[in-house]
């Protein structure tokens, strides 16, 4: 009836996400899980790119996305009641950084604590109008020899280094642009017979 | 290992290989003994070498330029790429001999030179585009040997030269009908077969013979055997040949190392061109193709399509025999 209409209190992740969570191998158990993934999101958030094993990449994304989606203010007084969401860059984005809960869950997931002023500063005007992820993957090559693990790059968008993939749209010379073009070529000249006749 | 060993196991994949395309229903005697000449006169010129030579290959480009030691008239663009990397090996389509020539990449070298290997994001795409339509029209005509059963009694014409612009790569054939009609579905299955082609990641191998050797390949096809002469008198009386799996086909080259290199592919129309004797027709075969690793939307791709339906304009091969010749040579 009145009840409020939960896909909309919570932030929607723009990435696929595992339905279950990875173990991540380590001696502490949950908690060394977290401290790991605490320390992967700091990392990414102040290196913007990092190159590290995919199943830990993949882990600590979901975490950095939300993060994220916090700190656009955003109807603060009505979410004070439920639980915080766990994605950082999300939160960040919503609910600004004005909102004591997004506050928190900024502080726990950046150890450095100077990068909390990045979060709000920096990346929430860049992401403000995004309608994709904040983050990006891609597959890297393992050492050979070297341990078997897969590895990746997750980097967060619209960071200052040089793009990771070929660009292929400003060669006009690469196969499929003079296809392109030449279709193009070809439409004008029809349109223009149109015209005269 | 002695080269005997080697040249036998070269032999024994190549006839496991063949083994493999016996099993289809299509395959004829004529095609196992073109291959078996094929062979055979590719072992004839190995074994001809002799004393091996060195020679000094300067490679230039990435990760950084080196120069290699390799053996003259053996060693091919592809064996120095193996010095370089996996990678190089997988990527590089065409190689570039002196900064001017473009060398298939399984061709043996033939004195010392710089050697650049080029892929399809290179700057300067041209050569690499070309040698990529050229290798479309070649593959179809695979892929249309492959399709159609021995009672549609194909015959491969020719292929006019790669033109990109054209927006279609082409392969004109002649059937014993002259009222084929193509359904969409008959289309998609031989495009199909041409990804089918692709996948089995097939070695693309060039062969330089004498005339008489190609005519005696070529004996039991008509149209080859008809343009064999013109060819061989506007290259000193040789024929330059390329291989992919179990199909033969003339044609000056260079292609793309493998069939790999062919991402997505659409054979989107055939065209009858002219009546051919009594029961027989003129087919131009169209279709249009992105190298691996090319992305397109929809469509964009679909545009393509559409644009690679109409007539490719090249010349056709009813008409007079030189100037196609002129035509394929390009």
């Amino acid at each position: 009836m009145n009840q409020a209409d939960v896909t909309k209190l919570i932030s929607q992740l723009r990435i696929a996400v595992r339905p279950s969570q990875r173990n991540l191998k380590n001696s502490d158990g949950p908690e060394g899980r977290l401290l790991k993934l605490r320390k992967t999101v700091t990392a990414l958030m102040k290196h913007e790119r990092i190159e590290l094993y995919y199943n830990r990449a993949d882990e600590a994304r979901g975490y950095a996305e939300l993060v994220r989606i916090i700190s656009n203010g955003y109807n603060i007084s009505s979410l004070h009641s439920i639980p915080i969401p766990k994605q950082l860059i999300s939160n960040a984005i919503r609910h600004g950084d004005r909102h004591k809960a997004t506050m928190e869950l900024a502080d726990y997931w950046l150890l450095e604590k100077q990068l909390v002023h990045k979060l709000f500063k920096v990346l929430v005007p860049r992401y403000e109008n995004y309608n994709v992820s904040y983050t990006r993957m891609y597959r890297a090559p393992r050492d050979y020899p070297g341990m078997y693990y897969r590895q990746s790059v997750l980097e967060l968008r619209g960071n200052p280094y040089p793009s990771l993939v070929m660009d292929q749209s400003h060669n006009r010379n690469l196969l499929h642009n003079v296809l392109l073009d030449e279709a193009r070529k070809e439409f004008r000249r029809k349109k223009l017979a149109d015209l005269v006749n | 290992m002695s080269r005997a060993t080697k040249l036998h196991k070269a032999s024994w994949c190549a006839l496991s290989q063949l083994q493999q395309y016996r099993t289809k229903s299509n395959f004829s005697t004529s095609i196992a003994s073109r291959n078996e000449l094929f062979a055979q006169e590719q072992r004839r010129q190995r074994d001809a070498v002799g004393r091996i030579d060195k020679i000094e290959v300067r490679y230039l480009g990435l990760p950084e330029d080196v120069t290699l030691v390799m053996n003259n008239h053996i060693s091919t663009p592809f064996n120095c790429a193996q010095h370089l990397s996996e990678g190089h090996c997988r990527r590089t389509a065409l190689a570039l001999i002196d900064g001017s020539v473009p060398w298939d990449m399984h061709r043996p070298l033939q004195e010392s030179c710089t050697l650049q290997l080029l892929n399809f994001n290179v700057s300067e795409p041209h050569v690499v585009n070309k040698a990529f339509w050229r290798t479309c029209s070649f593959m179809l005509g695979a892929a249309l040997t492959r399709a159609f059963k021995t009672e549609a009694n194909l015959q491969l014409h020719s292929f006019p030269g790669p033109n990109i612009k054209s927006g279609s790569f082409i392969h004109d054939i002649v059937l014993e009908t002259q009222n084929w009609q193509p359904s969409k579905s008959e289309m998609r299955a031989i495009s199909a077969e041409m990804i089918r082609l692709a996948a089995q990641d097939l070695r693309i191998e060039r062969l330089d013979v004498q005339q008489e050797i190609a005519q005696e390949i070529f004996k039991d096809s008509k149209y080859k055997s008809e343009q064999l002469p013109s060819i061989a008198q506007q290259n000193n009386g040789r024929v330059s040949l390329y291989r992919l799996g179990d199909h033969i086909d003339i044609s000056r080259g260079p292609m793309v190392a493998s069939t790999h290199f062919l991402g997505k592919c659409t054979v989107s129309a055939a065209h009858k061109l002219a009546e051919e004797g009594s029961a027989g027709a003129f087919y131009r075969i169209q279709g249009v193709a992105l190298p691996c690793g090319f992305k397109l939307s929809h469509v964009a791709y679909g545009l393509l399509e559409e644009r690679s339906q109409k007539l490719n304009p090249a010349r056709l091969p009813h008409e007079p025999f030189e100037e196609q010749q002129q035509l394929q040579l390009s």
